[in-house]
């Protein structure tokens, strides 16, 4: 978003487009978690709090060990931890999934800002950026087209888990705990094991997600550093049916209605700004009144989700 | 008396009106769940605090200073603890019909909305008036808000908890565009707010207390709620929806108009609380009325089990670890976030403690 | 996954099979014989014991006393392992596959092993090459979702074949069909076995299917079997007479003489009603009936043939497609002041699930008709609690409903004692027309004689009484008319003194739909 002067409206483009490759980065990995989470047939509705202890976990593991990418690997951990306490709990009979994620969504902000407190001045090195944009001179391509391999990351997860569902043991087991806890366990397996591994596995994403803020874009630790990104998610998952490779686009979507805001600024424009910033909440909402109705669960919905019954 | 063939332990048993006297095995057993939930999370953070290397049992003693220890820790808890007690409702009311409602951050947030507007407008009217319109076109806002959740649910069969999750974002969203342009206060260049109410609208405080009469309408509220809900045929009907749909249908309640009544029910109330933290303090529309206030309320609901005096209860005692709060950071260097991880654990281990219902204490009439 | 010509279906003998739940005898000292290479019917009423006797050879259940020859050789089924192990398998009533998954993925599931990566080339290409070896094909590409009824009936037959299971146990396996669906299911499971490359059971309630497709047939009642025979040495006639044969209970409810007469206006009148069931499928078609006051109509009918949609449509359960409902000659909407005024009450099966709140305590369950009435409240809004423990109180005891304190929640009461305290709750204000369906199912005899009295005081007072049951004698014991439905269709109509129980069975059990004008 620097130097679009240059460019004009053609800059506001550039800018949208670099906002929401930047932007969508968090929402597409938080949302593949949630997808292999809700998947197995269990709602993590605590994202938001994984998103943020993994934010703080990753720049006070990178602050304190110099490197990165152990501290990307530390945001997983922590998330993954969540998300067992999310799936412990869970597994006890009659407690229900929605409520302990809004639980979650307290505890682990609270873990994180209380951790964090001593973080919040220092700077940390941030995760590199690939330079693909270096064939131009002009410094706002560049800087636009200087892209986080997280993305690239995401974008290889959403392919490898819209093929995995389909194609491998673990996709086919996964999708039975999420359609038919009965059929799963007819067949042997166990369902609470299932959904356990899958919300960790929701959860490492979601750390992922969070410490790309903290280490990327915008790249520090404090306490308003997420607006909202981890429960957006979750809407973002219903948006994208239940599809990884949907969940790609949904998020570049969402990346990119979130960056008209901030690009049209940019050009003197600040009217509506905030009504931008709504405009993923409204669509998704006007989604779910499209899709939802009284008498049969949400399309493409797994059959054992709270939400879908 | 059913008290064929058994012994004078049960028929002594039977004579004794558990319900009537208001105290049911069912009360009685949330009570001691919540407890031990609550104790169980004492610990835990007693652990948490101990692996910091702090003195738990010190801390928890300066908890209880900074939230009940003096008379100004004591204001400070019940002012904490008013905007709780209606916040918390937005999640109980619902609740009752068998919906879980999330969305009291964005009702007190149209509640704010709502009362500034109306505020702004009666500019002129009698006091006494234009405070009471004020507060109520807060209450109403945050009740249509919520009722489109309901109507979004009855009609058309949306998830409630994720449509009112979304109305939250769309409610913070709409007040930053409001107060950021179209009815921004340019004369006021420190933050972003709104115009504001009329001085003579704003209520003061309780007498000889330092606590806003917000708290006083809280407690009346949950008061009036309780009666509704224990006492009221109304609240009878909520029940029965909310314990089995089906039985609903077939003794032919009036099953939308019941959601609908419920969720605006709970709106008003969350509305109320952004409407009072309007005419009480801020006297304007602005970003202090996100502070996760609706967000808080859905844990006093929970804690409190659907029950509107038990909020009272739990209400003063989140306050008072959220006004503690600063004591710590003070005395300890602990950060202020600690009393949300304290918050946090309580949540989780009140919903954990959820799988012994029924089975902690035996259950009268079984066979 | 090849059903090789080589190795022979299993032979399975039951011998002396006795299966006990808590006071219930499901198996009584049961003994019968599966031959290879043929398709038996398994036939009886509900609560018979059918489905307990196929549970144990099934390793679901373990008998309490007797054996499993498999083959010549006894074997202890403790596990459904067991059973598959032996070649055994079963197709469920209700469908254990999985709906938002294809009919390969649904195939592969049942595997022991699933490889890490699946190769679809070659799973498609194997199951291709299974499919055209079998009597009926489904394309493995479709989503099972968008199968009908009778597909997924095929698919779970498939799937046993697929998993090389060669003594085949079908549950009821065309209750969900239509009847030439399955007369093509039926037709060729018993190709399959006179290729001798299946050995089939399939449990029913439908003689046609019986005389249609079934070599041997054996016939269970109340635990016991009553007859095992070649079908065809039997004919539709003998066997309904050995299926509904039931000793008459001992009292009966005094009918007063006063019969509604024919010139009395109906007090609830249906007229076409269509509605379809949970999987979309049309389950009731077109039903009319009328009910006068001081009469009781009774419908007959084998479970599953559209009368437990009809009773939620008369309980506001239920959104009907088509058709009217009228209570005292005007239309009806089931609101409550409609249902205070024409005095309706209903006695819905599954009390605890379906007509009351299994949290609330006993004395607010037996308040859910009246609380909004005195002396339970104050115009209309005010709830007095205070008396509700009285007016509970008088209905525990009037009613014998065994609850430890009024105070408890209902959900700790034993299924009779619920079922009395609706019934207690349905009947505790004046009834005008009282909706039922399997009123006495599940209780013991004295409890069911002391319900058909109370149905028959409430007739005898002048109400209009509409009995959905699935038990005939009930039927034709308490009611002044008789209807019976079967395929989602009033077939059969007939007064009382004209009732034969062996037409009413014979139209009970036929599938298909013959209406009656």
């Amino acid at each position: 978003m620097t130097g679009t002067f240059d460019l004009g409206w053609w800059g506001v483009l550039l800018a949208v487009v670099a906002g929401a490759i930047r932007v969508s980065t968090p929402y597409l990995l938080v949302s593949l978690g949630e997808t292999l989470t809700e998947k197995s047939g269990r709602v993590n509705l605590g994202l938001e709090g994984t998103l943020v202890l993994g934010a703080m976990s990753a720049f006070a593991t990178c602050y304190l060990s110099g490197s990165p990418w152990l501290g990307m690997l530390a945001a997983g951990v922590a998330g993954s931890a969540l998300g067992l306490l999310h799936a412990a709990i869970c597994n006890l009979p009659r407690v229900n999934d929605i409520a302990v994620g809004i639980a979650l969504f307290i505890f682990g902000i609270g873990l994180a800002f209380f951790l964090g407190k001593p973080f919040i001045e220092p700077r940390a090195a941030m995760l590199p950026a690939l330079p693909l944009g270096n064939w131009s001179d002009n410094p706002a391509i560049r800087s636009a087209f200087a892209i986080s391999p997280m993305f690239f990351v995401g974008i290889a997860l959403a392919i490898t888990l819209e093929w995995g569902l389909k194609n491998t043991r673990w996709g086919l087991i996964l999708r039975i705990a999420g359609e038919s806890a009965d059929a799963a366990r007819a067949i042997g397996l166990s369902v609470n094991r299932i959904r356990t591994l899958a919300t960790m596995a929701g959860g490492f994403l979601s750390g992922l997600g969070g410490g790309f803020l903290s280490l990327y874009y915008p790249g520090n630790w404090n306490e308003g550093l997420s607006s909202g990104q981890g429960l957006m998610a979750i809407a973002l998952v219903i948006f994208a049916r239940w599809s990884p490779l949907r969940c790609l686009y949904a998020s570049l979507l969402f990346g990119g209605t979130s960056a008209i805001g901030p690009a049209v600024q940019t050009v003197g424009i600040s009217e509506g700004y905030y009504l931008f910033y709504a405009a993923p909440y409204v669509l998704t909402l006007g989604l779910l009144i499209y899709s939802s109705s009284p008498t049969r669960t949400l399309a493409g919905a797994p059959s054992e989700l709270s939400i879908s019954r | 008396m059913p008290a064929r063939a058994r012994g004078p332990v049960s028929v002594a048993r039977h004579a004794w009106p558990v319900r009537q006297r208001g105290i049911s095995t069912d009360a009685l057993e949330s009570l001691l769940l919540s407890l031990i939930a609550m104790a169980a999370a004492g610990v835990l953070f007693g652990g948490f605090l101990a692996v910091q290397g702090h003195d738990a049992l010190a801390v928890y003693r300066t908890l209880y200073l900074g939230a009940f220890g003096t008379r100004f820790s004591i204001e400070s808890t019940l002012t904490q603890a008013a905007p709780l007690l209606l916040t918390a409702l937005c999640t109980l009311i619902p609740a009752r019909v068998g919906l879980l409602v999330i969305g009291g951050e964005g009702a007190v947030v149209l509640g704010g909305l709502g009362a500034t507007l109306a505020g702004v407008a009666l500019g002129g009217a009698p006091e006494v008036v234009g405070t009471v319109m004020t507060i109520a076109a807060g209450a109403l806002a945050g009740g249509l808000w919520i009722a489109t959740a309901g109507a979004l649910k009855h009609f058309r069969g949306v998830n409630e908890t994720i449509s009112t999750l979304l109305l939250n974002y769309i409610a913070i969203a709409l007040l930053n565009h409001l107060v950021s342009g179209p009815i921004r206060d340019f004369s006021q260049t420190l933050k972003a707010q709104s115009w504001s109410i009329p001085k003579g609208f704003m209520i003061g405080n309780i007498p000889h207390l330092s606590v806003h009469w917000g708290l006083i309408i809280g407690l009346l509220v949950c008061g009036g709620l309780h009666l509704l809900l224990r006492h009221t045929t109304l609240g009878f009907a909520m029940d029965i929806l909310g314990g089995n749909r089906r039985a609903a249908q077939l003794t032919g309640l009036p099953i939308g108009r019941l959601i609908l009544l419920a969720c605006f029910l709970g709106g008003a109330a969350a509305g109320l609380a952004g409407a009072i933290e309007i005419v009480a303090v801020h006297g304007a529309a602005s970003e202090s009325l996100v502070v996760g206030l609706g967000y808080a309320g859905i844990l006093v609901a929970f804690l409190a089990r659907q029950n509107a005096l038990a909020v009272v209860l739990v209400a003063m005692v989140l306050g008072g670890i959220s006004a503690s709060g600063g004591l710590l950071q003070r005395r300890f260097d602990i950060p202020h976030a600690a009393t949300t991880v304290l918050q946090g654990l309580i949540f989780l281990c009140v919903l954990a403690s959820g799988t012994f219902r029924g089975r902690l204490l035996p259950r009268r009439g079984a066979q | 996954m090849n059903i090789k010509p080589t190795s022979a279906p299993p032979e399975i003998e039951v011998v002396d099979l006795c299966k006990n739940f808590a006071a219930v005898r499901a198996l009584d000292h049961v003994s019968a014989k599966f031959r290879a290479g043929r398709v038996h019917a398994l036939l009886g009423e509900n609560g018979a014991g059918k489905s307990t006797l196929v549970k144990c050879l099934m390793g679901y259940h373990r008998a309490d006393a007797g054996q499993i020859v498999v083959d010549g050789h006894r074997r202890v089924m403790l596990h459904p392992r067991d059973a598959h192990g032996l070649g055994l398998g079963m197709v469920y009533q209700h469908f254990t596959l999985v709906p938002q998954m294809t009919v390969a993925e649904n195939f592969l599931l049942g595997r022991e092993r699933l490889p890490v990566m699946i190769d679809w080339g070659s799973e498609h290409a194997a199951l291709d090459a299974f499919m055209a070896r079998m009597p009926f094909r489904l394309d493995p590409r479709r989503l099972v979702a968008t199968l009908a009824a009778g597909e997924k009936q095929k698919l779970e037959i498939l799937k046993q074949l697929y998993l090389n299971r060669r003594f085949i146990v079908l549950d009821e396996p065309t209750s969900v069909l239509t009847p030439s669906e399955a007369d093509e299911v039926l037709g060729e499971m018993r190709r399959l076995a006179d290729a001798r490359q299946l050995t089939v059971v399939f449990i029913t309630h439908k003689l046609r299917e019986v005389v249609g497709f079934a070599q041997d047939v054996s016939i269970l009642r109340a635990g016991k079997l009553v007859a095992q025979t070649e079908v065809a040495a039997a004919s539709e006639a003998s066997l309904a007479r050995m299926m509904f044969d039931l000793p008459a209970s001992a009292e009966r409810p005094d009918r007063s003489s006063r019969a509604a007469s024919q010139a009395t206006a109906p007090y609830l009148e249906l007229a076409g009603i269509h509605a379809v069931g949970d999987r979309g499928a049309p389950a009731v078609i077109g039903a009319s009936l009328s009910v006068r006051p001081g009469e009781i109509v009774g419908i007959a009918g084998v479970s599953g043939n559209g009368q437990k949609e009809l009773v939620q449509i008369l309980a506001g359960q239920r959104v009907r497609q088509a058709g009217s409902v009228r209570v005292g000659g005007q239309v009806f909407h089931g609101t409550r002041h409609e249902l205070e005024r024409w005095g309706v009450s209903v006695l819905i099966e599954e009390p605890l699930a379906n007509a009351a709140v299994a949290s609330m305590s006993v004395m607010e369950n037996l308040a859910l008709r009246q609380f909004d009435q005195p002396p339970l409240a104050i115009a209309g809004f005010v709830l007095k609690r205070r008396a509700l423990w009285p007016f509970a109180q008088a209905l525990i005891s009037r009613y014998a409903i065994r609850a430890g304190s009024p105070a408890a929640p209902l959900e700790t009461l034993s299924g009779g004692n619920v079922q009395r305290t609706v019934l207690a709750r349905e009947l505790a204000r004046a009834v005008r027309l009282l909706i039922m369906q399997n009123p006495c199912f599940g209780l013991d005899v004295a409890a069911a004689g002391e319900i058909r009295r109370q149905i028959m005081r409430v007739r005898n007072d002048g109400a209009a009484v509409l009995l959905i049951s699935e038990d005939l004698d009930e039927v034709l014991e308490l009611s002044d008319r008789v209807l019976v439905m079967a395929g989602g269709r009033i077939s059969y109509q007939t007064d009382r003194a004209a009732a034969d129980r062996y037409e009413i069975g014979r139209h009970m059990t036929q599938g298909m739909a013959r209406l009656s004008a």
